[in-house]
């Protein structure tokens, strides 16, 4: 990290720019932590809710 | 797992094991009670059990004894046969069963016209039905090791396996009593193998999979983001492989016995199903020891045969076709667009995999950082002979409580509705005039995805800006006498080393190829006040499936964060799941 000089936004956050866009690709369906990502994207769960059961 | 309904649906409990199912040799595996992937031998004590079924006189012979029927009953036993399942005639290569039986068609299917019962006329038996018995011979051996019943498997298949081959596949387990819950990728499973030791530490890393296999060769590369893996590219050969390696051995010795007989025990059917049944052991002899001999009775003519070759020669001989190998590698990493230096790992499996110059060439290809994962390049690597079925006994176990539907639910819209970053997102640094771009989420990491990190603070401490851009590498080429300049054009001054990829490259003669990140567009910009002296920040990014990012700075050890939301890009190319 780095010193500001005469810098302020609200918040202190500030929003300058988005992603660009992602590109689609085919997860393999193999191992723990992909089953535990299909897991939260049926359930439309979010890291921290799954963490929590 | 615990799956939330996760109750079994059939009334009849699921006992799974791993099963890779090659063209040459079919391994079976299970998760052993230590927790460990283990690969299980059949009766006869082999782990790596020969894909080869032989009939005589109405008695069915598998693995090893059947696969030693080549030399006196080659046109009753059936082998290679793998990749013919689930194709037309036309579309395969029969190249791999010359020494066997023939395939030939049948409607729409391929088959074999063996003897297979005690009556002298063949039966046309189609490769379905071979595939079937062979699964049936491996559910015995699984069976009478485990004590119970196994009616399960996931098994591997490689990735250019059409849905025709899967379901193909798919039915003649079933017909052999066996239910196969999933199919997973040769490439993925070898590396799930590696990842899910105990001692293995889940990382975002770019992994080459090199399965050399005996009749064919596939080459992967992996992107592996928080423990997920997603293909980026592949490569197939399918005349490279073991057998490769056997001819070269084969022609020696043949050689050999034409300089001392003036006959070509090649042109000989028996005397060469001879040669390659020996040549090949000596070829494996030749990935232990520096020396390998050969010795095979009456070759041809009533001759007795018997010579030595060590390995340096064989290396010598095989020059051309190790080149092959290392080029399949070498061309798939271009294929994904990527340069050696991006690869963190190559795996290799397969049975090939054990000859110790194609890893030894392989290590001179990537960087010093790059791992090899070969007998001959690391001690403690795993046999690459039992990779893809130790990964399949990993994820049986994972998936051998869940329904079905369970299992094709998550399988099937998941996967092909994941969005990867296209670039990497890291924070910006400032030392001097320079600035510096550190990665946190990489290229290529599925989405949703969230990962933290901490920075050090300029030594004063104070009040610290965090400034979150996406960021692209490129590969700076230096020359080593004249000064240090950047060859590619249209770069900025920006460049800078610092980036945790940069380990010390080997001081070479030659240019040096180093990556360098890039900062490519901001994002945001957050401010952490009044920073102790030597603290740290740490900064959290969570990037949603719609590319909206959530982000969190704080002191460690403090107590104020500032958080914010940056929304997703309006001009989205596809609709988010």
């Amino acid at each position: 990290p780095s010193l500001p000089e005469g810098w302020s936004a609200e918040k202190d956050f500030k929003a300058v720019g988005t992603l660009s866009s992602a590109s689609q690709r085919n997860l393999e369906p193999v191992g723990p932590h992909f089953l535990a990502h299909a897991r939260r994207k049926r359930h439309h769960r979010t890291f921290s809710e799954d963490e929590r059961i | 797992m615990s799956e939330p309904n996760g109750v079994p649906a059939e009334a009849g409990e699921r006992f799974a094991i791993g099963i890779s199912f090659g063209n040459s040799t079919s391994s079976i595996s299970r998760i052993n009670p230590d927790g460990k992937a283990e690969v299980i031998t059949n009766e006869e004590g082999d782990r790596q059990i020969p894909t080869f079924l032989s009939y005589i006189d109405g008695e069915e012979y598998h693995g090893t004894q059947a696969k030693a029927q080549l030399v006196r009953n080659p046109n009753n036993t059936v082998a290679y046969f793998r990749d013919y399942l689930g194709k037309s005639f036309k579309s395969i290569d029969p190249t791999p069963c010359h020494q066997s039986a023939h395939p030939q068609q049948s409607d729409s299917t391929v088959a074999f016209s063996i003897r297979d019962t005690e009556s002298e006329t063949p039966n046309t038996v189609t490769v379905s039905e071979i595939t079937t018995r062979h699964f049936r011979r491996l559910k015995r051996s699984a069976t009478e090791y485990l004590g119970k019943e196994v009616n399960a498997a996931v098994v591997t298949v490689p990735t250019d396996f059409q849905d025709a081959q899967r379901e193909a596949l798919v039915a003649s387990a079933k017909a052999a009593g066996i239910e196969v819950i999933q199919l997973i990728h040769e490439p993925v499973a070898a590396a799930l193998a590696y990842d899910a030791r105990p001692e293995a530490v889940v990382t975002d890393k770019l992994v080459v999979v090199a399965d050399l296999g005996n009749t064919r060769s596939d080459v992967a590369v992996l992107a592996c983001r928080g423990g997920m893996y997603t293909i980026l590219a592949t490569a197939h050969d399918y005349e490279l492989g073991g057998s490769s390696l056997d001819q070269i051995i084969i022609d020696h010795f043949a050689k050999e016995f034409i300089k001392k007989h003036k006959t070509d025990p090649r042109e000989n059917a028996r005397g060469l199903a001879k040669l390659k049944l020996e040549g090949e052991a000596t070829r494996k002899a030749l990935s232990l020891g520096t020396n390998a001999s050969l010795s095979i009775e009456s070759l041809t003519d009533g001759i007795d045969f018997g010579s030595t070759v060590n390995r340096t020669r064989f290396e010598l001989l095989s020059g051309k076709v190790f080149a092959q190998f290392t080029g399949l590698i070498d061309g798939v990493v271009k294929k994904a667009g990527l340069d050696v230096l991006d690869i963190d790992e190559v795996i290799f499996s397969g049975g090939t995999s054990h000859t110790p110059k194609i890893a030894n060439l392989t290590r001179n290809m990537f960087p010093e950082k790059t791992k090899i994962l070969a007998p001959a390049t690391t001690a403690g690597s795993i046999n690459p002979s039992e990779l893809a079925a130790r990964g399949a006994a990993i994820q049986a176990s994972l998936v051998q409580e869940f329904d079905k539907e369970d299992i094709e639910q998550s399988i099937h819209p998941m996967v092909t509705a994941t969005p990867h970053l296209r670039n990497a997102i890291g924070v910006q640094f400032v030392s001097g005039d320079n600035l510096d771009f550190k990665p946190l989420l990489h290229a290529e990491t599925a989405l949703p995805a969230r990962r933290i990190a901490q920075y050090s603070a300029p030594k004063d401490g104070g009040d610290v800006i965090v400034r979150v851009c996406e960021g692209t590498r490129e590969i700076k080429v230096t020359k080593p006498e004249p000064k240090p300049k950047e060859e590619k054009p249209g770069k900025t001054d920006e460049d800078l080393d610092g980036s945790d990829f940069d380990s010390d490259e080997a001081e070479e003669e030659e240019e040096i190829r180093e990556i360098v990140w890039k900062t490519e567009k901001p994002i945001a910009e957050l401010a952490v006040k009044g920073i102790k002296a030597g603290g740290k920040a740490e900064v959290m990014i969570h990037v949603n499936a719609d590319l909206g990012l959530q982000i969190t700075v704080r002191e460690v050890g403090g107590q104020n964060a500032v958080r914010g939301a940056v929304e997703a890009p309006k001009t989205v190319e596809n609709g988010s799941a």
